[in-house]
Protein backbone atom coordinates (compact mmCIF):
# COMPACT_ATOMS: atom_id res chain seq x y z
CA UNK A 1 0.00 0.00 0.00
CA UNK A 2 2.55 2.47 1.23
CA UNK A 3 5.01 0.97 -1.50
CA UNK A 4 2.13 1.68 -4.05
CA UNK A 5 1.87 4.62 -3.00
CA UNK A 6 5.63 5.99 -2.77
CA UNK A 7 6.12 4.70 -6.02
CA UNK A 8 3.79 7.51 -8.14
CA UNK A 9 6.78 10.13 -7.11
CA UNK A 10 9.51 8.52 -9.24
CA UNK A 11 6.52 7.48 -12.04
CA UNK A 12 6.91 10.16 -15.03
CA UNK A 13 2.97 10.32 -15.63
CA UNK A 14 -0.52 11.85 -13.70
CA UNK A 15 -1.86 10.09 -10.79
CA UNK A 16 -4.97 9.67 -13.31
CA UNK A 17 -3.19 7.38 -15.43
CA UNK A 18 -1.10 6.11 -12.89
CA UNK A 19 -4.14 4.84 -11.47
CA UNK A 20 -2.66 5.98 -8.11
CA UNK A 21 -6.44 6.97 -6.08
CA UNK A 22 -4.50 8.52 -2.79
CA UNK A 23 -2.77 10.56 -5.32
CA UNK A 24 -5.45 11.63 -6.98
CA UNK A 25 -7.64 12.45 -4.18
CA UNK A 26 -4.30 14.81 -3.00
CA UNK A 27 -3.87 15.72 -6.44
CA UNK A 28 -8.17 17.06 -6.10
CA UNK A 29 -7.56 19.00 -3.03
CA UNK A 30 -4.28 20.76 -4.24
CA UNK A 31 -5.78 21.83 -7.40
CA UNK A 32 -9.09 23.45 -5.11
CA UNK A 33 -6.44 24.74 -2.81
CA UNK A 34 -4.35 26.13 -5.26
CA UNK A 35 -7.34 27.57 -7.37
CA UNK A 36 -8.95 29.06 -4.39
CA UNK A 37 -6.00 30.73 -3.64
CA UNK A 38 -5.60 31.98 -6.92
CA UNK A 39 -9.35 33.24 -6.84
CA UNK A 40 -8.60 35.16 -3.14
CA UNK A 41 -5.40 36.69 -4.93
CA UNK A 42 -7.21 37.30 -8.19
CA UNK A 43 -9.79 39.50 -5.85
CA UNK A 44 -7.43 41.60 -4.37
CA UNK A 45 -5.14 41.84 -7.39
CA UNK A 46 -8.14 43.25 -9.75
CA UNK A 47 -9.08 46.20 -7.75
CA UNK A 48 -5.49 47.03 -6.91
CA UNK A 49 -4.53 46.97 -10.84
CA UNK A 50 -8.08 48.54 -11.57
CA UNK A 51 -7.79 51.16 -8.81
CA UNK A 52 -3.95 51.95 -10.00
CA UNK A 53 -5.50 52.11 -13.41
CA UNK A 54 -7.79 54.54 -12.32
CA UNK A 55 -5.00 56.20 -10.35
CA UNK A 56 -6.71 55.46 -7.68
CA UNK A 57 -4.93 53.83 -4.59
CA UNK A 58 -7.39 50.72 -4.02
CA UNK A 59 -7.08 48.49 -0.96
CA UNK A 60 -4.92 49.87 1.51
CA UNK A 61 -5.87 49.84 5.01
CA UNK A 62 -6.47 46.33 5.52
CA UNK A 63 -2.98 44.93 6.10
CA UNK A 64 0.09 45.84 4.76
CA UNK A 65 -0.93 47.07 0.74
CA UNK A 66 -4.41 46.06 1.21
CA UNK A 67 -3.26 42.38 1.27
CA UNK A 68 -5.67 41.00 3.88
CA UNK A 69 -9.04 42.93 2.47
CA UNK A 70 -9.68 39.63 0.46
CA UNK A 71 -10.13 38.01 3.88
CA UNK A 72 -11.87 40.88 5.47
CA UNK A 73 -14.13 40.21 2.44
CA UNK A 74 -14.67 36.29 2.84
CA UNK A 75 -15.42 37.35 6.89
CA UNK A 76 -17.73 40.10 6.38
CA UNK A 77 -19.78 37.70 3.68
CA UNK A 78 -20.17 34.84 5.54
CA UNK A 79 -21.64 37.31 8.66
CA UNK A 80 -23.88 37.75 6.29
CA UNK A 81 -27.92 37.15 6.78
CA UNK A 82 -28.36 34.59 4.09
CA UNK A 83 -31.74 35.46 2.31
CA UNK A 84 -34.07 33.71 -0.04
CA UNK A 85 -36.60 36.01 -1.87
CA UNK A 86 -40.36 34.84 -0.82
CA UNK A 87 -42.19 32.82 -3.50
CA UNK A 88 -38.05 31.54 -4.42
CA UNK A 89 -38.03 27.53 -5.30
CA UNK A 90 -36.26 27.15 -2.33
CA UNK A 91 -34.53 23.68 -3.68
CA UNK A 92 -33.28 25.54 -7.18
CA UNK A 93 -32.64 28.74 -4.98
CA UNK A 94 -30.02 26.64 -3.11
CA UNK A 95 -28.60 24.22 -5.78
CA UNK A 96 -28.16 26.95 -7.81
CA UNK A 97 -24.84 28.56 -6.99
CA UNK A 98 -23.76 24.96 -5.53
CA UNK A 99 -23.94 24.01 -9.40
CA UNK A 100 -22.59 26.47 -10.95
CA UNK A 101 -19.26 26.20 -8.54
CA UNK A 102 -19.02 22.23 -9.08
CA UNK A 103 -18.65 22.74 -12.73
CA UNK A 104 -16.09 25.35 -12.35
CA UNK A 105 -14.34 23.04 -10.75
CA UNK A 106 -14.53 20.26 -12.70
CA UNK A 107 -13.33 21.48 -15.73
CA UNK A 108 -9.83 21.83 -13.95
CA UNK A 109 -9.89 17.77 -14.03
CA UNK A 110 -7.94 17.96 -17.37
CA UNK A 111 -6.03 21.11 -16.99
CA UNK A 112 -2.08 20.04 -17.02
CA UNK A 113 -0.56 21.87 -14.65
CA UNK A 114 3.19 20.12 -15.89
CA UNK A 115 3.95 16.78 -17.93
CA UNK A 116 2.70 14.91 -14.13
CA UNK A 117 0.54 17.71 -12.51
CA UNK A 118 -2.79 16.99 -14.10
CA UNK A 119 -5.76 15.46 -11.85
CA UNK A 120 -5.60 13.16 -15.53
CA UNK A 121 -5.07 12.99 -18.71
CA UNK A 122 -8.30 12.69 -21.11
CA UNK A 123 -7.95 11.45 -24.14
CA UNK A 124 -11.02 14.18 -24.81
CA UNK A 125 -9.49 16.89 -22.63
CA UNK A 126 -10.52 20.26 -24.53
CA UNK A 127 -13.67 18.52 -24.97
CA UNK A 128 -14.29 17.97 -21.69
CA UNK A 129 -13.47 21.57 -20.54
CA UNK A 130 -15.39 22.92 -22.78
CA UNK A 131 -18.43 21.30 -21.91
CA UNK A 132 -18.34 21.10 -18.71
CA UNK A 133 -17.35 25.11 -18.54
CA UNK A 134 -20.46 25.77 -20.77
CA UNK A 135 -22.83 23.48 -18.18
CA UNK A 136 -22.45 26.42 -15.87
CA UNK A 137 -24.75 28.61 -17.73
CA UNK A 138 -27.42 25.59 -16.65
CA UNK A 139 -26.63 27.15 -13.15
CA UNK A 140 -26.87 30.96 -14.28
CA UNK A 141 -30.24 29.97 -15.66
CA UNK A 142 -31.12 28.26 -12.62
CA UNK A 143 -30.12 31.04 -10.27
CA UNK A 144 -32.03 33.53 -12.42
CA UNK A 145 -35.31 31.52 -12.30
CA UNK A 146 -35.66 30.49 -8.92
CA UNK A 147 -35.26 33.85 -7.57
CA UNK A 148 -38.62 34.67 -8.72
CA UNK A 149 -37.30 37.82 -9.49
CA UNK A 150 -37.77 39.54 -12.56
CA UNK A 151 -33.80 41.24 -12.78
CA UNK A 152 -32.02 38.31 -12.09
CA UNK A 153 -34.78 36.34 -14.78
CA UNK A 154 -33.69 39.08 -17.25
CA UNK A 155 -29.58 38.73 -16.05
CA UNK A 156 -29.98 34.79 -16.78
CA UNK A 157 -31.51 34.95 -19.71
CA UNK A 158 -29.08 37.53 -21.33
CA UNK A 159 -26.24 34.85 -19.83
CA UNK A 160 -27.68 31.70 -21.54
CA UNK A 161 -28.03 33.45 -25.51
CA UNK A 162 -24.83 35.05 -24.41
CA UNK A 163 -22.93 31.99 -23.45
CA UNK A 164 -24.44 29.94 -26.43
CA UNK A 165 -23.61 32.46 -28.94
CA UNK A 166 -19.89 32.40 -27.84
CA UNK A 167 -19.44 28.87 -26.66
CA UNK A 168 -19.34 28.32 -31.60
CA UNK A 169 -16.78 31.51 -32.04
CA UNK A 170 -14.90 29.63 -28.91
CA UNK A 171 -15.40 26.09 -30.07
CA UNK A 172 -14.23 27.27 -34.07
CA UNK A 173 -11.12 28.62 -32.64
CA UNK A 174 -10.25 25.65 -30.57
CA UNK A 175 -10.72 23.40 -33.79
CA UNK A 176 -7.88 25.53 -35.82
CA UNK A 177 -5.49 24.87 -32.90
CA UNK A 178 -6.33 20.95 -32.48
CA UNK A 179 -6.16 20.66 -36.06
CA UNK A 180 -2.24 22.25 -35.76
CA UNK A 181 -1.42 19.41 -33.37
CA UNK A 182 -1.79 16.78 -36.48
CA UNK A 183 0.84 18.72 -38.42
CA UNK A 184 4.25 16.47 -37.04
CA UNK A 185 2.97 13.32 -36.18
CA UNK A 186 0.26 12.81 -38.64
CA UNK A 187 -2.47 12.29 -35.97
CA UNK A 188 -4.05 15.16 -33.75
CA UNK A 189 -5.15 14.85 -30.14
CA UNK A 190 -7.65 16.49 -28.08
CA UNK A 191 -5.71 15.44 -25.03
CA UNK A 192 -4.74 18.35 -23.04
CA UNK A 193 -1.41 17.27 -22.36
CA UNK A 194 -0.75 15.80 -25.67
CA UNK A 195 -1.84 19.17 -27.49
CA UNK A 196 1.30 20.70 -25.09
CA UNK A 197 3.55 17.85 -26.36
CA UNK A 198 2.74 18.77 -29.60
CA UNK A 199 3.73 22.11 -29.70
CA UNK A 200 7.33 21.04 -28.24
CA UNK A 201 7.57 18.71 -30.63
CA UNK A 202 6.75 21.15 -33.65
CA UNK A 203 8.98 23.55 -31.51
CA UNK A 204 6.87 26.44 -32.21
CA UNK A 205 4.01 27.65 -29.54
CA UNK A 206 0.62 27.63 -31.72
CA UNK A 207 0.06 31.16 -31.44
CA UNK A 208 3.00 31.13 -33.71
CA UNK A 209 1.98 28.31 -35.86
CA UNK A 210 1.11 29.69 -39.21
CA UNK A 211 1.60 32.87 -38.67
CA UNK A 212 -1.08 34.78 -38.03
CA UNK A 213 -3.31 32.11 -38.31
CA UNK A 214 -2.82 31.07 -34.70
CA UNK A 215 -2.82 34.73 -33.86
CA UNK A 216 -6.15 35.46 -34.82
CA UNK A 217 -7.25 32.27 -33.26
CA UNK A 218 -6.15 33.19 -30.25
CA UNK A 219 -7.76 36.34 -30.67
CA UNK A 220 -11.03 35.17 -31.16
CA UNK A 221 -10.51 32.99 -28.56
CA UNK A 222 -9.32 35.02 -25.58
CA UNK A 223 -12.67 37.97 -27.35
CA UNK A 224 -14.66 35.10 -26.71
CA UNK A 225 -13.62 33.84 -23.55
CA UNK A 226 -14.41 37.13 -21.57
CA UNK A 227 -17.99 36.78 -23.06
CA UNK A 228 -18.00 33.21 -21.76
CA UNK A 229 -17.45 34.40 -18.41
CA UNK A 230 -19.47 37.15 -18.54
CA UNK A 231 -16.53 39.65 -17.39
CA UNK A 232 -16.83 43.42 -18.60
CA UNK A 233 -17.35 44.36 -21.64
CA UNK A 234 -19.44 41.96 -22.09
CA UNK A 235 -21.12 41.67 -18.59
CA UNK A 236 -24.10 42.32 -19.83
CA UNK A 237 -26.41 39.67 -17.41
CA UNK A 238 -24.73 41.87 -14.68
CA UNK A 239 -24.61 44.66 -16.01
CA UNK A 240 -25.40 46.82 -12.96
CA UNK A 241 -26.46 50.15 -14.38
CA UNK A 242 -29.44 47.95 -15.90
CA UNK A 243 -30.50 44.82 -14.28
CA UNK A 244 -28.80 45.38 -10.68
CA UNK A 245 -26.34 42.79 -10.41
CA UNK A 246 -28.27 40.09 -12.98
CA UNK A 247 -28.95 36.71 -11.85
CA UNK A 248 -26.93 37.24 -8.47
CA UNK A 249 -29.57 40.45 -7.37
CA UNK A 250 -31.28 37.70 -4.78
CA UNK A 251 -28.14 36.41 -3.12
CA UNK A 252 -26.00 37.33 -0.54
CA UNK A 253 -23.25 36.12 1.65
CA UNK A 254 -22.25 32.53 1.46
CA UNK A 255 -24.29 31.78 -1.79
CA UNK A 256 -22.98 34.91 -3.59
CA UNK A 257 -19.70 34.22 -2.96
CA UNK A 258 -19.74 31.10 -4.35
CA UNK A 259 -20.79 32.35 -7.52
CA UNK A 260 -17.84 35.17 -6.60
CA UNK A 261 -15.60 31.64 -6.65
CA UNK A 262 -17.19 30.49 -9.50
CA UNK A 263 -16.69 33.33 -11.97
CA UNK A 264 -12.89 33.54 -10.75
CA UNK A 265 -12.90 29.87 -11.13
CA UNK A 266 -14.28 29.93 -14.47
CA UNK A 267 -12.25 32.54 -15.81
CA UNK A 268 -9.10 30.45 -14.71
CA UNK A 269 -10.19 27.63 -16.00
CA UNK A 270 -10.98 29.17 -19.61
CA UNK A 271 -7.47 31.10 -19.10
CA UNK A 272 -5.64 27.36 -19.19
CA UNK A 273 -7.82 26.13 -22.12
CA UNK A 274 -6.28 29.34 -23.85
CA UNK A 275 -2.70 28.65 -22.06
CA UNK A 276 -2.65 24.92 -23.21
CA UNK A 277 -3.76 25.47 -26.70
CA UNK A 278 -1.52 28.42 -27.69
CA UNK A 279 0.64 29.53 -25.21
CA UNK A 280 2.81 25.96 -24.99
CA UNK A 281 1.10 24.98 -21.66
CA UNK A 282 3.74 24.24 -18.98
CA UNK A 283 6.76 24.53 -21.39
CA UNK A 284 9.42 27.04 -20.40
CA UNK A 285 10.63 29.67 -22.72
CA UNK A 286 12.28 28.08 -25.86
CA UNK A 287 12.06 24.59 -24.35
CA UNK A 288 14.04 23.14 -28.03
CA UNK A 289 16.30 26.20 -29.13
CA UNK A 290 18.02 26.63 -25.71
CA UNK A 291 18.57 23.23 -24.52
CA UNK A 292 21.29 21.32 -23.31
CA UNK A 293 22.32 21.21 -19.37
CA UNK A 294 23.29 24.68 -18.53
CA UNK A 295 20.25 26.35 -20.30
CA UNK A 296 18.19 23.77 -17.94
CA UNK A 297 19.11 24.21 -14.90
CA UNK A 298 19.38 28.39 -15.20
CA UNK A 299 15.59 27.79 -15.95
CA UNK A 300 14.89 25.38 -13.47
CA UNK A 301 16.29 27.98 -10.97
CA UNK A 302 13.94 30.85 -12.15
CA UNK A 303 10.77 29.51 -10.14
CA UNK A 304 12.76 29.91 -6.89
CA UNK A 305 14.90 32.88 -7.46
CA UNK A 306 11.52 34.91 -8.45
CA UNK A 307 9.59 33.48 -5.32
CA UNK A 308 12.54 35.02 -3.26
CA UNK A 309 12.78 38.05 -4.84
CA UNK A 310 8.62 38.32 -4.22
CA UNK A 311 9.91 37.92 -0.46
CA UNK A 312 12.87 39.95 -0.66
CA UNK A 313 10.01 42.81 -1.89
CA UNK A 314 8.10 42.31 1.09
CA UNK A 315 11.03 42.44 3.33
CA UNK A 316 11.86 45.87 1.77
CA UNK A 317 8.35 46.91 2.49
CA UNK A 318 8.81 45.97 5.92
CA UNK A 319 11.97 48.02 6.01
CA UNK A 320 9.52 50.78 4.80
CA UNK A 321 6.71 50.81 7.08
CA UNK A 322 6.13 53.36 9.43
CA UNK A 323 7.50 52.92 13.34
CA UNK A 324 4.48 53.24 14.76
CA UNK A 325 2.68 51.05 17.51
CA UNK A 326 -0.63 50.81 15.52
CA UNK A 327 1.31 49.61 12.30
CA UNK A 328 3.52 47.07 14.57
CA UNK A 329 1.63 43.83 13.93
CA UNK A 330 1.09 44.78 10.14
CA UNK A 331 4.87 45.50 9.96
CA UNK A 332 5.79 42.12 11.72
CA UNK A 333 3.03 40.19 9.72
CA UNK A 334 4.63 41.76 6.23
CA UNK A 335 8.10 40.34 7.41
CA UNK A 336 7.22 36.48 8.14
CA UNK A 337 5.27 36.64 5.13
CA UNK A 338 8.41 37.54 3.49
CA UNK A 339 10.71 35.23 5.49
CA UNK A 340 7.80 32.11 4.63
CA UNK A 341 8.32 33.67 0.79
CA UNK A 342 12.09 33.17 0.65
CA UNK A 343 12.02 30.08 2.58
CA UNK A 344 9.54 28.55 -0.03
CA UNK A 345 11.71 29.93 -2.75
CA UNK A 346 14.48 27.97 -1.31
CA UNK A 347 12.60 24.51 -1.07
CA UNK A 348 12.09 25.48 -4.86
CA UNK A 349 15.62 25.49 -5.84
CA UNK A 350 16.32 22.42 -4.16
CA UNK A 351 17.41 19.88 -7.22
CA UNK A 352 14.29 17.37 -6.53
CA UNK A 353 11.95 20.00 -5.93
CA UNK A 354 12.69 22.18 -8.82
CA UNK A 355 12.20 19.52 -11.89
CA UNK A 356 8.97 19.43 -11.01
CA UNK A 357 8.12 22.83 -9.85
CA UNK A 358 8.66 24.81 -12.41
CA UNK A 359 6.08 23.44 -14.94
CA UNK A 360 3.82 24.51 -12.62
CA UNK A 361 5.17 27.62 -12.44
CA UNK A 362 5.52 28.53 -16.26
CA UNK A 363 1.92 27.25 -16.49
CA UNK A 364 0.59 29.82 -14.02
CA UNK A 365 2.75 32.91 -15.57
CA UNK A 366 0.82 32.43 -18.78
CA UNK A 367 -2.24 31.85 -17.24
CA UNK A 368 -1.70 34.53 -14.72
CA UNK A 369 -1.27 36.95 -18.62
CA UNK A 370 -4.55 36.04 -19.48
CA UNK A 371 -6.08 36.99 -15.84
CA UNK A 372 -4.42 40.15 -16.24
CA UNK A 373 -5.54 41.20 -19.88
CA UNK A 374 -9.33 40.05 -17.98
CA UNK A 375 -8.69 43.36 -15.05
CA UNK A 376 -7.22 45.11 -18.50
CA UNK A 377 -10.26 44.90 -20.59
CA UNK A 378 -12.66 45.83 -17.68
CA UNK A 379 -10.80 49.02 -17.20
CA UNK A 380 -10.57 49.96 -20.32
CA UNK A 381 -13.53 48.92 -22.51
CA UNK A 382 -17.26 50.17 -21.91
CA UNK A 383 -20.00 48.16 -21.65
CA UNK A 384 -21.72 46.63 -25.19
CA UNK A 385 -25.35 46.79 -25.86
CA UNK A 386 -26.78 43.36 -25.84
CA UNK A 387 -27.42 43.91 -30.02
CA UNK A 388 -24.01 44.85 -30.38
CA UNK A 389 -22.43 41.97 -28.44
CA UNK A 390 -24.62 39.74 -30.63
CA UNK A 391 -23.34 41.39 -33.49
CA UNK A 392 -19.44 40.48 -32.31
CA UNK A 393 -20.96 37.40 -31.43
CA UNK A 394 -22.57 35.99 -34.63
CA UNK A 395 -21.61 38.44 -37.40
CA UNK A 396 -17.58 39.20 -36.52
CA UNK A 397 -15.89 36.04 -34.25
CA UNK A 398 -18.33 33.38 -36.21
CA UNK A 399 -16.59 34.26 -39.61
CA UNK A 400 -13.52 35.00 -38.33
CA UNK A 401 -13.27 31.94 -36.59
CA UNK A 402 -14.85 29.83 -39.24
CA UNK A 403 -12.28 31.57 -41.95
CA UNK A 404 -9.58 30.58 -39.47
CA UNK A 405 -10.18 27.30 -39.83
CA UNK A 406 -10.83 27.12 -43.53
CA UNK A 407 -6.83 28.32 -43.33
CA UNK A 408 -5.76 26.65 -41.31
CA UNK A 409 -6.96 23.43 -42.72
CA UNK A 410 -5.87 24.58 -46.46
CA UNK A 411 -2.55 25.41 -45.48
CA UNK A 412 -1.78 21.89 -43.45
CA UNK A 413 -2.69 20.31 -46.13
CA UNK A 414 -0.80 22.38 -48.95
CA UNK A 415 1.61 19.68 -50.41
CA UNK A 416 -1.04 17.16 -50.87
CA UNK A 417 -3.16 19.85 -52.23
CA UNK A 418 -0.33 21.09 -54.64
CA UNK A 419 0.09 17.23 -56.02
CA UNK A 420 -3.31 17.09 -56.60
CA UNK A 421 -3.25 20.24 -58.84
CA UNK A 422 0.06 19.90 -60.67
CA UNK A 423 -0.44 15.65 -61.57
CA UNK B 1 -15.15 54.20 -45.94
CA UNK B 2 -11.87 55.07 -46.53
CA UNK B 3 -9.07 52.42 -46.76
CA UNK B 4 -7.76 53.78 -43.58
CA UNK B 5 -10.71 53.77 -41.54
CA UNK B 6 -11.16 50.24 -42.71
CA UNK B 7 -7.68 49.47 -41.41
CA UNK B 8 -8.17 51.19 -38.31
CA UNK B 9 -11.55 49.16 -38.19
CA UNK B 10 -10.23 45.69 -38.78
CA UNK B 11 -6.93 46.09 -36.50
CA UNK B 12 -9.27 47.37 -33.32
CA UNK B 13 -6.50 50.46 -33.37
CA UNK B 14 -8.76 52.52 -31.27
CA UNK B 15 -8.93 49.56 -28.51
CA UNK B 16 -5.40 48.64 -28.64
CA UNK B 17 -4.94 53.04 -27.86
CA UNK B 18 -7.75 52.70 -24.93
CA UNK B 19 -5.66 49.78 -23.87
CA UNK B 20 -2.30 51.54 -23.97
CA UNK B 21 -3.67 54.88 -22.12
CA UNK B 22 -4.84 52.43 -19.20
CA UNK B 23 -1.83 50.70 -19.01
CA UNK B 24 0.28 53.81 -18.74
CA UNK B 25 -2.05 55.07 -15.90
CA UNK B 26 -1.55 52.40 -13.65
CA UNK B 27 2.28 53.73 -12.25
CA UNK B 28 1.62 53.74 -8.68
CA UNK B 29 2.97 57.23 -9.12
CA UNK B 30 0.28 58.81 -10.81
CA UNK B 31 -2.21 58.55 -7.95
CA UNK B 32 -3.85 61.16 -7.41
CA UNK B 33 -5.30 60.15 -3.94
CA UNK B 34 -5.14 61.92 -0.87
CA UNK B 35 -4.51 60.01 2.11
CA UNK B 36 -6.48 62.19 4.30
CA UNK B 37 -5.41 61.50 8.24
CA UNK B 38 -1.20 61.24 6.60
CA UNK B 39 -1.78 63.72 3.89
CA UNK B 40 -3.40 66.86 4.94
CA UNK B 41 -4.80 69.32 1.89
CA UNK B 42 -3.59 72.15 0.86
CA UNK B 43 -5.99 75.15 2.11
CA UNK B 44 -6.16 78.73 0.74
CA UNK B 45 -5.95 80.95 3.52
CA UNK B 46 -9.25 82.82 2.79
CA UNK B 47 -10.94 79.68 3.71
CA UNK B 48 -13.50 80.00 6.66
CA UNK B 49 -12.61 77.65 9.63
CA UNK B 50 -11.72 77.52 13.12
CA UNK B 51 -11.97 81.03 14.77
CA UNK B 52 -9.39 82.17 16.76
CA UNK B 53 -8.29 85.26 18.96
CA UNK B 54 -5.19 86.36 18.26
CA UNK B 55 -2.81 88.21 20.68
CA UNK B 56 -0.07 90.50 20.69
CA UNK B 57 3.22 89.26 19.92
CA UNK B 58 4.28 90.53 23.50
CA UNK B 59 1.50 88.28 24.42
CA UNK B 60 -0.71 91.17 25.51
CA UNK B 61 -4.53 90.95 24.31
CA UNK B 62 -5.15 92.68 20.95
CA UNK B 63 -8.28 92.05 21.37
CA UNK B 64 -9.85 95.91 22.84
CA UNK B 65 -13.66 94.70 23.87
CA UNK B 66 -14.82 96.77 21.63
CA UNK B 67 -18.14 94.89 20.20
CA UNK B 68 -18.01 94.77 16.87
CA UNK B 69 -18.07 91.89 16.10
CA UNK B 70 -21.27 91.08 18.25
CA UNK B 71 -22.75 93.95 16.05
CA UNK B 72 -21.76 92.59 13.30
CA UNK B 73 -23.27 88.86 13.67
CA UNK B 74 -26.00 87.78 11.94
CA UNK B 75 -26.63 85.53 14.53
CA UNK B 76 -26.06 86.94 17.39
CA UNK B 77 -23.19 84.14 19.04
CA UNK B 78 -20.62 86.02 20.02
CA UNK B 79 -20.71 87.26 23.90
CA UNK B 80 -18.37 89.43 25.50
CA UNK B 81 -17.46 90.42 28.61
CA UNK B 82 -15.17 93.13 29.60
CA UNK B 83 -14.75 95.34 33.26
CA UNK B 84 -13.08 98.95 32.76
CA UNK B 85 -9.78 99.76 33.99
CA UNK B 86 -9.68 102.23 36.08
CA UNK B 87 -6.39 103.49 35.30
CA UNK B 88 -6.52 103.50 31.98
CA UNK B 89 -10.12 104.06 31.39
CA UNK B 90 -10.18 101.04 28.95
CA UNK B 91 -11.45 98.11 28.51
CA UNK B 92 -10.31 95.14 29.38
CA UNK B 93 -11.71 91.90 27.69
CA UNK B 94 -12.91 89.34 30.28
CA UNK B 95 -14.59 86.75 28.54
CA UNK B 96 -15.33 85.99 24.76
CA UNK B 97 -17.65 82.53 23.96
CA UNK B 98 -18.52 81.93 20.91
CA UNK B 99 -20.90 79.59 19.81
CA UNK B 100 -19.70 77.26 16.52
CA UNK B 101 -23.16 75.50 16.76
CA UNK B 102 -24.79 78.76 15.45
CA UNK B 103 -22.02 79.99 13.34
CA UNK B 104 -22.35 80.16 9.39
CA UNK B 105 -18.83 81.24 9.02
CA UNK B 106 -19.85 84.04 7.10
CA UNK B 107 -16.56 86.10 8.27
CA UNK B 108 -18.86 89.41 8.95
CA UNK B 109 -16.94 89.04 12.27
CA UNK B 110 -13.74 88.85 11.14
CA UNK B 111 -14.13 91.90 8.82
CA UNK B 112 -15.76 93.85 11.34
CA UNK B 113 -12.88 93.44 14.36
CA UNK B 114 -11.28 96.96 14.33
CA UNK B 115 -7.65 95.15 15.73
CA UNK B 116 -8.03 92.39 13.49
CA UNK B 117 -7.60 89.88 16.43
CA UNK B 118 -10.72 87.58 15.53
CA UNK B 119 -9.61 85.32 12.92
CA UNK B 120 -11.40 82.39 11.15
CA UNK B 121 -8.06 79.58 10.43
CA UNK B 122 -7.72 77.30 7.91
CA UNK B 123 -8.40 74.52 10.49
CA UNK B 124 -11.69 72.32 9.44
CA UNK B 125 -11.67 69.81 11.78
CA UNK B 126 -14.26 70.68 14.17
CA UNK B 127 -16.31 67.38 14.39
CA UNK B 128 -18.06 66.48 17.97
CA UNK B 129 -20.09 63.87 19.25
CA UNK B 130 -22.53 66.29 21.59
CA UNK B 131 -23.56 69.62 21.91
CA UNK B 132 -21.51 70.08 25.10
CA UNK B 133 -18.12 71.84 23.10
CA UNK B 134 -19.47 73.57 20.44
CA UNK B 135 -19.32 77.08 22.84
CA UNK B 136 -15.91 77.89 22.69
CA UNK B 137 -14.68 80.18 25.36
CA UNK B 138 -11.61 82.76 25.51
CA UNK B 139 -8.96 80.00 26.05
CA UNK B 140 -10.00 77.88 23.67
CA UNK B 141 -9.84 80.37 21.19
CA UNK B 142 -6.62 81.88 22.25
CA UNK B 143 -5.11 78.56 22.20
CA UNK B 144 -6.72 77.16 19.24
CA UNK B 145 -6.70 73.19 18.68
CA UNK B 146 -4.39 70.67 19.21
CA UNK B 147 -4.22 68.64 16.03
CA UNK B 148 -3.28 64.83 16.03
CA UNK B 149 -0.58 64.23 14.05
CA UNK B 150 -0.96 61.05 11.53
CA UNK B 151 2.97 59.93 10.43
CA UNK B 152 2.62 58.33 6.62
Amino acid sequence: MIQSFLSYLHSNVTPGEAGSLPWVVIYVLLVFLGISVGVIFMNWFERKVMAHMQVRLGPMRVGPMGLLQPVADAIKLLLKEDLAPTGADKLVFWFAPIWVVMTAFCSFIVVPFGRTHAITDMNIGVLFMLGVSSLGVLGVIMAGWASNSAYPLLGSLRSGAQMVSYEIAMGMSVISAIMMTSMATGTGTLSMIGIVQAQLQQHRWFVFSFFPLGLIAMGVFSIAMVAETNRAPFDLPEAESELVAGFMTEYSGFRWSLFFLAEYTAMFGVSSIATTLWLGGWLRPFPNLLAGPNWELAFSLVPGLSVIVLGALCLFRYTRMPRIREMRPEAVGLAVFGAMLGLLGLVQLLPGVRERVQDIFWFTLKVFFFMYLYVWYRTTFPRYRFDQLMKIGWKVLLPISIGVVIATALIAVRQELFALVWR
Amino acid sequence: MKVGELLKKIFLVDLFKGLAVTFRHQHPEHVVTEQYPLERPKIAPRFRGMPRLLKNPDGSDRCTACGACVLACPEDLIKVGSVRDEKTKKKVLTTFDFDLGRCLFCGLCEEACPPECLDFTTEFEMGLYSREGTVLNRQQLEDGVQRKEFKK
